[in-house]
C-alpha cells in the first residue's frame, strides 16, 4: 500500500496487547526492538513500514485518538466503543481476540437480593457510567453511577457501594474478593478500529489494510 | 490578573473569533457566496429565531433537544433559536417563494445555535453556508449540486477533499423488501452505519450476508459500483443503486479528477433524506467540511441542497498570511493613502508624529512602512 502520509495506529496497553501483537505483525507491521523493550520510555514507535508508527495507549484513549483521527487506526474492545459511542469511529473487523464480559456483580451476602428486576434505584461502582446507566435505564431502574478507573471489586467490601459492573474474563478477581455475578450484560471482543475522515478520504489504502486483517483473522 | 480577566471568560462552546481568524472566516464566506451566485443561486437571509413549531418540522425534529428556545413576550408563542438553516430555506420555499419558477436556486449562509456540541464539534455557534435546488427530482440535480460543492471548495484552494456519496433508503428499502420488521431493520442500519462487522451477523442468513456486502463494498467509487451490482439485491434497493451509478458517470464525465467514495451504509446525520446524499470529507481535518442531499419539502415537493460548516472549512483551507499591513506616519496625504489602497495595500495611519516610524509600525503589526524612500519592507 504505498502511501507516503503518516499512518498512526493506536493500540491498548496491557492484557490486550500480547493478543494483538501476533495479528499486527502477521499483518506485516513490524514495530523497532524499543517496543518490547520494558526499560523504554518511548511512547510513539516506528514500524518497518516508514510512514506507519504505532503508539501505545490505556484502552479507553485508544477510542479517544481514534475518534479525533489523532490516530487512524486501533484496536479496541466494544466496551470502549460502547462507552463512548462516538459517531466518528468505525469497527469493521472483530478481531476474536480479548475476550470476556461485562457484567453486574455484588456480594455473596447479598444473596437474596439477586434479581435485578426487582431493583428501583441501585449505586453502582464501575469504569462504564454510560453503558451501566444506559444498561439500567433500558430496565427501568434507576442507576446512579460512581466511576471508577479501577479495583472495582473492593467497592463493595469497603462501602462506597453495593453493586459493581465490570470486565469479568475467569471470575477469579471476583471470587478472591468476595462477589458473585449477577446478570451478564455485554459480550466482548477486540475490534479494528478506522477514523471515518481517514477512511473516507484515504480509503484504498485504509481499506486494504482493513482487507489484510479480515484476512489475518479468518487465517487464525 | 486583574478585575476583566474573569469577563473574558464566555459561557462553555462559545468564543471570540480574533484577527486573523474572523478575517479568514469573513474570506471563505464570500468566496462560498460568489460561487454559489455565480452558478444562479439567490441568497435569502431567513431570521435567526422564529416560532419553534416550522423549526421542528422534517429533518428540524432531529435537532429538537439541541435547540434554544425562548418565550416571545409579544405573542405568547414559544420561539427557537436556529439550528440548522436548511429548515428555513425549505419553509421560504413553500410558502414565500411557492410561486417563483422551479427549478429554484437558493443559497444562504449564517450562525446557527446549539444547546451542546458534539464531541468532534464542541462548539454551540459556529457559521454554515449552503444552497438548495427546489423542484427538481432528475439526478442531473444531484449532480449539479456535488459539482458545485467541488467547484466551491475549489475556489478556496482546499486540496486534497473528496466526496462520499450514500444512499439513506438503501437498507430502509431493501429490509422493506425482504419483510424485515422495523425494529430489526433499525438495528441493522445502525450496526452497518458504525461499520460494527460482529453484529451485522447477527441478522437471518439473506440479511447478514447482504448487510455484509454492503459493508465490504464502501470504497472508491467504481470499485464500490462494481461491488454493489454483485449483490443479489431486491428490485427497488437495486433501483436506487442503478440511479447511483447514473450520478457517477454524470460526475465522472464532467469532473474526471473529482475524488468520489461511495458508501450505502452511512446513516447517521441522513434519517430524513429520501434519496442520494453525499458527505464532504478533507484528507487530515477532523470531521465533515459539509454534506448534503436530497428530501421533500412539507408539501411533498421534491429538493435537494447542501451545507458546508465554516469552522471544519478553516481548518481545511490553505493558511496565507497577508502580509499587506502598511503603516502610514501621521500627516500622509490622504490622497496618497487612497491611492495605496486601490493598489491593495491595507492602510494603518499613524495619529501622531513619531520619531521612529520603523518602530511604530513594527509595534502596530505592520510588515511595512511609507518612508521618505517610499514603501519600505521591516526585515
Amino acid at each position: 500500500m504505498p502511501s507516503s502520509e503518516e499512518l498512526v495506529i493506536a493500540l491498548p496497553k496491557g492484557r490486550i496487547l500480547k493478543e494483538v501483537m501476533p495479528l499486527i505483525r502477521a499483518a506485516g507491521i513490524e514495530p523497532e526492538a524499543a517496543f518490547d523493550d520494558p526499560a523504554s520510555r518511548l511512547l510513539q514507535f516506528r514500524t518497518n513500514h516508514p510512514n506507519i508508527s504505532i503508539i501505545r495507549v490505556r484502552s479507553f484513549d485508544v477510542a479517544t485518538f481514534v475518534a479525533f483521527g489523532a490516530a487512524q487506526l486501533g484496536v479496541a474492545g466494544n466496551d470502549v466503543l460502547l462507552e463512548f459511542d462516538y459517531p466518528e469511529i468505525y469497527a469493521p473487523v472483530d478481531l476474536d481476540i480479548g475476550h470476556c464480559h461485562i457484567a453486574i456483580a455484588q456480594p455473596k451476602e447479598l444473596e437474596e437480593d439477586r434479581d435485578p428486576s426487582r431493583w428501583s434505584h441501585i449505586r453502582i461502582a464501575t469504569k462504564y457510567p454510560n453503558l451501566t446507566h444506559k444498561f439500567f435505564a433500558e430496565a427501568g431502574i434507576q442507576a446512579e453511577c460512581i466511576k471508577l478507573s479501577g479495583a472495582m471489586e473492593l467497592a463493595p467490601g469497603l462501602g462506597l457501594c453495593r453493586r459493581i459492573v465490570d470486565l469479568v474474563s475467569t471470575g477469579a478477581t471476583l471470587e478472591a474478593n468476595g462477589l458473585v455475578e449477577v446478570e451478564k450484560i455485554l459480550d466482548i471482543t477486540s475490534r479494528l478500529v478506522v477514523n471515518r475522515a481517514a477512511l473516507k478520504t484515504r480509503s484504498v489504502e485504509l481499506n486494504g489494510w482493513i482487507e489484510k486483517f479480515r484476512e489475518v483473522v479468518n487465517a487464525t | 490578573m486583574n478585575d476583566y480577566s474573569e469577563k473574558g471568560l464566555l459561557p462553555a462552546g462559545l468564543a471570540d473569533m480574533l484577527p486573523p481568524a474572523a478575517v479568514r472566516e469573513a474570506r471563505i464566506n464570500r468566496t462560498l457566496m460568489d460561487v454559489f451566485a455565480g452558478n444562479g443561486y439567490l441568497q435569502v437571509k431567513p431570521p435567526l429565531i422564529e416560532f419553534e413549531e416550522h423549526l421542528l418540522e422534517g429533518s428540524g425534529a432531529a435537532l429538537a433537544s439541541k435547540m434554544f428556545r425562548v418565550m416571545d413576550p409579544v405573542s405568547h408563542r414559544m420561539m427557537g433559536i436556529r439550528t440548522d438553516i436548511t429548515l428555513q430555506i425549505a419553509r421560504v420555499a413553500t410558502t414565500r417563494m411557492k410561486q417563483d419558477p422551479r427549478p429554484l436556486r437558493l443559497s444562504y449562509a449564517g450562525q446557527v445555535l446549539r444547546v451542546y456540541g458534539s464531541q468532534l464539534r464542541p462548539e454551540r455557534q459556529f457559521a454554515q453556508a449552503g444552497v438548495e435546488l427546489i423542484g427538481p427530482s432528475e439526478t442531473s440535480a444531484d449532480a449539479e449540486l456535488i459539482l458545485l460543492a467541488a467547484e466551491a471548495l475549489g475556489a478556496l484552494e482546499v486540496e486534497n477533499f473528496s466526496i462520499d456519496l450514500t444512499l439513506p433508503t438503501l437498507v430502509p428499502t431493501l429490509c422493506g423488501e425482504l419483510g424485515v420488521d422495523e425494529e430489526t431493520a433499525a438495528s441493522a442500519r445502525e450496526a452497518l452505519d458504525h461499520k460494527d462487522a460482529a453484529a451485522l451477523d447477527d441478522y437471518d442468513a439473506t440479511l447478514s450476508q447482504i448487510l455484509t456486502a454492503l459493508l465490504k463494498a464502501a470504497g472508491p467509487a467504481n470499485s464500490a459500483l462494481e461491488a454493489l451490482e454483485k449483490i443479489d439485491l431486491p428490485e427497488a434497493a437495486a433501483g436506487q443503486v442503478a440511479a447511483l451509478k447514473k450520478v457517477v458517470a454524470q460526475l465522472q464525465q464532467a469532473a474526471p479528477d473529482l475524488k468520489l467514495t461511495i458508501d450505502p451504509g452511512e446513516y447517521r446525520g441522513f434519517e430524513y433524506q429520501t434519496g442520494l446524499s453525499f458527505t464532504v470529507f478533507g484528507r487530515g481535518v477532523r470531521g465533515e467540511l459539509g454534506r448534503g442531499g436530497r428530501y421533500r419539502l412539507m408539501d411533498g415537493e421534491s429538493a435537494s441542497g447542501f451545507t458546508l460548516f465554516l469552522d471544519s472549512l478553516m481548518r481545511a483551507v490553505p493558511r496565507r498570511p497577508a502580509d499587506d499591513r502598511l503603516y502610514l506616519p501621521f500627516g500622509t496625504g490622504l490622497d496618497q493613502g487612497y491611492a495605496l489602497r486601490q493598489d491593495g495595500w491595507k492602510t494603518v495611519a499613524g495619529l501622531a508624529p513619531e520619531d521612529n516610524i520603523e518602530a511604530e509600525a513594527r509595534r502596530l503589526n505592520c510588515g511595512q512602512f511609507l518612508g521618505p524612500d517610499g514603501i519600505t519592507k521591516l526585515s
